[in-house]
């Protein structure tokens, strides 16, 4: 919707795309970037990739066994365990963060008294590094000590110590990361919010749309990219989820990445399996990206 | 950067039953593979190599341990420095205070060829683990069975894997109870507790009296800790994680280990703990005692100095008491073995290892191990220093709970997995203390867990 | 510019105060953890551990912040973060903002792979690169160098930075650039003179938080680095311990020092961003 759309040549052959001189400038700036990732990434995943399919330990790889490792990782009830965890984690936080964050964006896009103060305020969560924010957190969480445990068994929310119970971890874990993360969709959507020029919205009252109408004509579509590539980045963050369970719960939830760090740092006889599991968590993210482009329509690139 | 990194010489040294796999592609030949990409990144204008920590052939080595928060060690090695000038340089790697985090990091360095640290700090749990994967310099005869006599047993043991030993004691550990002196008296009791059930009636009557709001306070979550303390009442019940003399034989679903996990259960269901102790590690166990909050404490000896300093503590030193932990039904009390030892890396280079032995050999000398009990109330492993009274002075808590504790303190089992089993010990056991399962329960998951454990270790190793 | 103007119109008063309840509330909720550890900074040991806990500092004390300030490694890992953060951010401007104009508004036919690839860095459970890169690392010789942490850091915000960047060149008003070419001028031309200026809001938006991306990372700093030298404040902070007990004072007060500046910095920058942001609003 943004530039005329140019029809795609139906197949042009390798030469002839680095002949026309506007696409081989196209190829000489996307290439520093993409060489920086390649080298760097590319090894430790075909790495882990190669480990998957063999017999290993730290020191030793042996024969190939196939799929043997995939089938050990998916009778893992860590794995279990962490897929579970990681799953509703991703889900839920994604989900509030997003709805608190386009309420927050729709909010302070408008001119009133105090917006910077806001703006700043917003930034104060996401500022906060989160192995910090982890350690003070559990800190507010403990029993002796912690004001949030204390106000929930006041007022009679709960009674069992949250650092004892798996789901009330899992649930404080989902509170402190839209806490801290909310603020980065906010100012993406916002940034969003900005590009909308005016005049779509002044002929559209002039059309006598109501505000509901507005939002849902005109905002949420135009809105469409920004959101997108805001979710699909907190979704893909949230499901490699490893600092925040680490050391809020001292170790003990479960994630899908704590699972591969155990394999694969700690463990001396889930390395492979570990590895496996790296590799499940890579291909489900693609699923999921794919997902975001080709099932909710993102744009990666001007033309379709 | 390559120097030390060869395979061949890694696969020389591993000895033992890990002989490993028929085909023989080394991990490391393999990583080189990926070298070349990676070299792409030096494009990024790094100086090639730096030089690293190794031994350069002038007597210098590299010594990794955890930063000591009493700021003791570092002194310690500008000592060695200055006595063999001109000879070794020891230079001080400080790694993660967090054992668990130096584990990792550890495991990362030997991932990577290890070459660049030559002497490791250890803690008592780790021989067997590095040593069965050919990390470990071989000290039998550096170390023979002649000169072990004059350390403790439990630490000398603790570097003991399949008939070898892998490292020299350094200073060591043992959990202790502290008890509230002063609480326990004007309660009419006039000595500690003996039994675990003595200390469940002390503690009830002093809190009833003081108003006190714990009764016992221990380090029950689900890390190492939490492992340690729940095997102090499954050892002081009589029961054990592997059979003595077989340690493929997995023997923990036994009625001794289930009485010893329940008797850790009840401190929760006799109200003498609070239910969240099943959370508490050291750092929170510690603060409610210190503030008063307790009468009974599960800790390790430094906390005995802590508690005189009016910075981390409001009762003074005076109204605490330390003992040994109290004992089973069959009269049995058992501490659990801490402490840390020193090993030297297999892939260091010959001189760099010469290099290490002789600050391993500076380091355990009873003239160094009491000046770190002096400097950084470090227990020493020499036994003869527990009859110098200014050592006692220095470590006043040994003197009070009675040298007998650190003989009867007992190590964690000893295996090539042991990682893998505490992750699983830790889970089951916070999972009887919390009360998710009873203790037979618990004790029943962890032994197929466990054997699966060692049969996995013999198929993927052996 | 003020886009959803709702609030002025019919909805008068009542409309409005709910709309500055919303707001405290919000920043309440989104302040009140700093504003606590604020608090934790400045009470004494026994007051931090006092049940039920204080809501005001009973007795006030800077002791927790002469412990952070005495000790030399703070001051160096503040140094060390900012150095960290400030090369990647600008490394990854640099390459993010050219590849993602590319990206945005040219035309070649492997865009869509192009992406991919770039996204796919974002797939892959950083922890599991972790060992991989150690082995290299140490091959080039980078580890315990800034570099070690600076690499990995690029390579996992470029994602992120591209595909933001994609997303707000994709907004902006290229009938613009398309007059400068007409004019005589070359892409990269019409790029820099047309371009820049209009998306500096959105890369400054980027950069802050590639910045803050950066400034928190743990992992990588905290496995490739080794020393005092070189090392952030998020691997020094959860280090402040005595003997046994962590000190939870001196640990909050590192935090309040370490994201006060970042506040202020965002309080300062924001009016540019604002301010950028209405002129990128260009009509017609």
């Amino acid at each position: 919707m943004t530039t005329t759309p140019v029809k795609q040549k139906k197949r042009g052959g390798l030469r002839e795309e680095f002949r026309n001189p506007e696409r081989r400038t196209a190829y000489y700036m996307i290439l520093p970037a993409l060489f920086i990732i390649l080298v760097v990434a590319f090894y430790p995943i075909a790495y882990s990739l190669y480990l998957s399919f063999h017999q290993a330990n730290i020191n030793v790889v042996g024969n190939f066994v196939g799929f043997q490792n995939y089938v050990l990782m998916f009778q893992n009830t860590e794995f279990l365990e962490g897929l579970r965890n990681t799953l509703i984690f991703t889900v839920v936080s994604v989900f509030f963060e997003f709805v608190i964050g386009l309420a927050i964006a729709l909010a302070i896009n408008q001119a009133f008294r105090g917006r910077g103060l806001v703006r700043a305020a917003i930034l104060v969560p996401w500022a906060f590094p989160t192995v910090i924010s982890a350690v003070m957190w559990r800190l507010m969480f403990q029993d002796q000590v912690g004001i949030i445990q204390y106000a929930a068994s006041t007022l009679g929310i709960i009674s069992d110590p949250i650092l004892s119970s798996q789901t009330l971890l899992l649930i404080g874990a989902i509170l402190v990361d839209t806490w801290k993360t909310t603020p980065f969709m906010a100012l993406l959507i916002l940034a969003g919010l900005q590009t909308i020029p005016g005049e779509v919205y002044e002929a559209a009252r002039v059309d006598g749309a109501s505000v509901w109408q507005r939002f849902f004509r005109i905002t949420l579509p135009l809105l469409k990219p920004a959101i997108l590539v805001a979710v699909l980045f907190r979704t893909l963050d949230a499901y490699r989820i490893y600092d925040l369970f680490w050391a809020m719960s001292n170790r003990e939830l479960e994630s899908l990445s704590t699972f591969v760090y155990k394999g694969v740092r700690i463990s001396q006889l889930n390395f492979a399996v570990g590895n496996a599991a790296s590799v499940f968590i890579f291909i489900t993210a693609f699923l999921i990206a794919i997902f975001f482009i080709k099932g909710l329509g993102m744009q990666t690139s001007t033309e379709e | 950067m390559m120097r030390k990194v060869s395979g061949s010489k890694r696969g020389a040294s591993r000895q033992n039953s890990l002989a490993v796999v028929r085909r023989r592609l080394t991990r490391r030949s393999f990583l080189k593979l990926g070298g070349a990409g990676l070299a792409g990144a030096a494009l990024l204008g790094v100086p090639g190599c730096s030089g690293g920590g190794g031994g350069n052939g002038n007597g210098e080595f590299t010594f990794a341990m955890g930063q000591d928060t009493t700021g003791a060690l570092p002194g310690l090695v500008e000592r060695f420095n200055q006595q063999y000038e001109g000879q070794y340089v020891c230079n001080y790697r400080e790694m993660p205070t967090d054992t668990g985090q130096y584990f990792d990091q550890l495991r990362t360095e030997f991932q990577a060829g290890g070459g660049d640290i030559d002497v490791i700090g250890g803690d008592v749990i780790w021989p067997a683990q590095f040593a069965a994967f050919g990390f470990l310099v071989d000290l039998s005869d550096r170390f023979p069975e002649s000169e072990r006599g004059s350390f403790l047993p439990g630490p000398v043991d603790s570097n003991i894997y399949e008939g070898a030993i892998y490292g020299l004691p350094w200073y060591t550990d043992a959990g202790l109870l502290y008890y509230r002196q002063d609480l326990l008296e004007q309660s009419g009791f006039s000595e500690p507790p003996q039994t675990w059930e003595e200390l469940k009636e002390q503690a009830q009557k002093v809190v009833q009296d003081s108003g006190t709001e714990n009764g016992f306070v221990f380090q029950g979550a689900d890390y190492e800790g939490g492992v340690v303390n729940a095997l102090e009442y499954v050892y002081s019940h009589g029961g054990r994680v592997l059979d003595e003399n077989d340690p493929n034989t997995v023997v923990v679903d036994s009625p001794e280990a289930a009485a010893g996990l329940q008797t850790e259960r009840s401190m929760i269901e006799d109200g003498v703990s609070p239910q969240s102790v099943a959370t508490y590690t050291e750092t929170e166990c510690e603060p409610i005692f210190l503030r008063g909050e307790s009468v009974f404490l599960r800790a390790w000896p430094q906390t005995y100095s802590i508690a005189g300093n009016p910075q981390d503590s409001v009762i003074e030193q005076a109204q605490v008491g330390v003992a040994p932990l109290p004992a089973g039904p069959g009269g049995q009390s058992v501490s659990g073995l801490g402490g840390w030892n020193l090993f030297i890396n297999a892939a260091s280079d010959p001189e760099a290892q010469e290099a290490g032995y002789e600050f391993i050999r500076f380091l355990t000398s009873s003239e160094q191990q009491r000046a770190y009990a002096q400097e950084g109330s470090r227990l020493p492993t020499l036994q003869e220093l527990y009859e110098e009274q200014e050592v006692l002075d220095a470590v006043p808590v040994i003197e009070l709970a009675g040298e007998q504790t650190l003989q009867n303190a007992e190590p964690r089992p000893v295996s090539p997995f042991y990682s893998d089993m505490s992750l699983r010990m830790g889970e089951q056991f916070n999972a009887s203390l919390n009360g998710e399962l009873s203790p037979e329960e618990a004790l029943q998951t962890l032994q197929e867990e466990l054997e699966q454990i060692i049969e996995q270790g013999q198929n993927t190793v052996a | 510019m003020s886009a959803a103007s709702a609030s002025t119109g019919r909805g008068g008063t009542l409309n409005s105060a709910l709309f500055y309840v919303f707001l405290v509330v919000f920043v309440l909720v989104s302040v009140f953890p700093l504003v606590w550890i604020f608090k934790m900074s400045i009470v004494t040991k026994a007051e931090l551990f006092e049940s039920p806990p204080t809501i005001l500092p009973n007795t006030p004390t800077a002791a927790s912040y002469g412990t952070i300030f005495a000790d030399p490694s703070f001051q160096k890992a503040l140094i060390n973060s900012t150095i960290i953060a400030g090369v990647t951010t600008v490394i990854c401007l640099f390459f993010g903002s050219i590849a993602a104009y590319a990206i945005a508004r040219l035309r070649f036919r492997f865009k869509s792979i192009v992406m991919t690839l770039i996204l796919a860095i974002s797939f892959f459970p950083a922890v599991a690169i972790i060992a991989p890169l150690f082995i290299q690392f140490r091959r080039i010789g980078i580890i315990d160098t800034y570099l070690a942490a600076i690499v990995p850091d690029v390579v996992f915000a470029l994602p992120l930075t591209i595909w933001i960047l994609v997303a707000f060149f994709k907004e902006l008003p290229f009938d613009l650039e398309e007059a400068a070419k007409i004019d005589g001028a070359t892409t990269i031309q019409a790029f820099r003179m047309v371009i820049v200026p209009l998306a500096a809001p959105g890369v400054f938006t980027t950069a802050i938080l590639t910045f803050i991306f950066a400034w928190n990372e743990f992992l990588f700093a905290n496995t490739f680095l080794f020393d005092d030298n070189t090392q952030p404040v998020t691997v020094v902070i959860p280090n402040f311990a005595t003997v046994y007990t962590v000190d939870y004072g001196a640990q909050a007060a590192a935090a309040v020092v370490v994201t006060v500046p970042l506040v202020i910095m965002v309080l300062i920058f924001q009016r540019r961003i604002v301010s950028g942001l209405t002129a990128g609003a260009v009509k017609g």
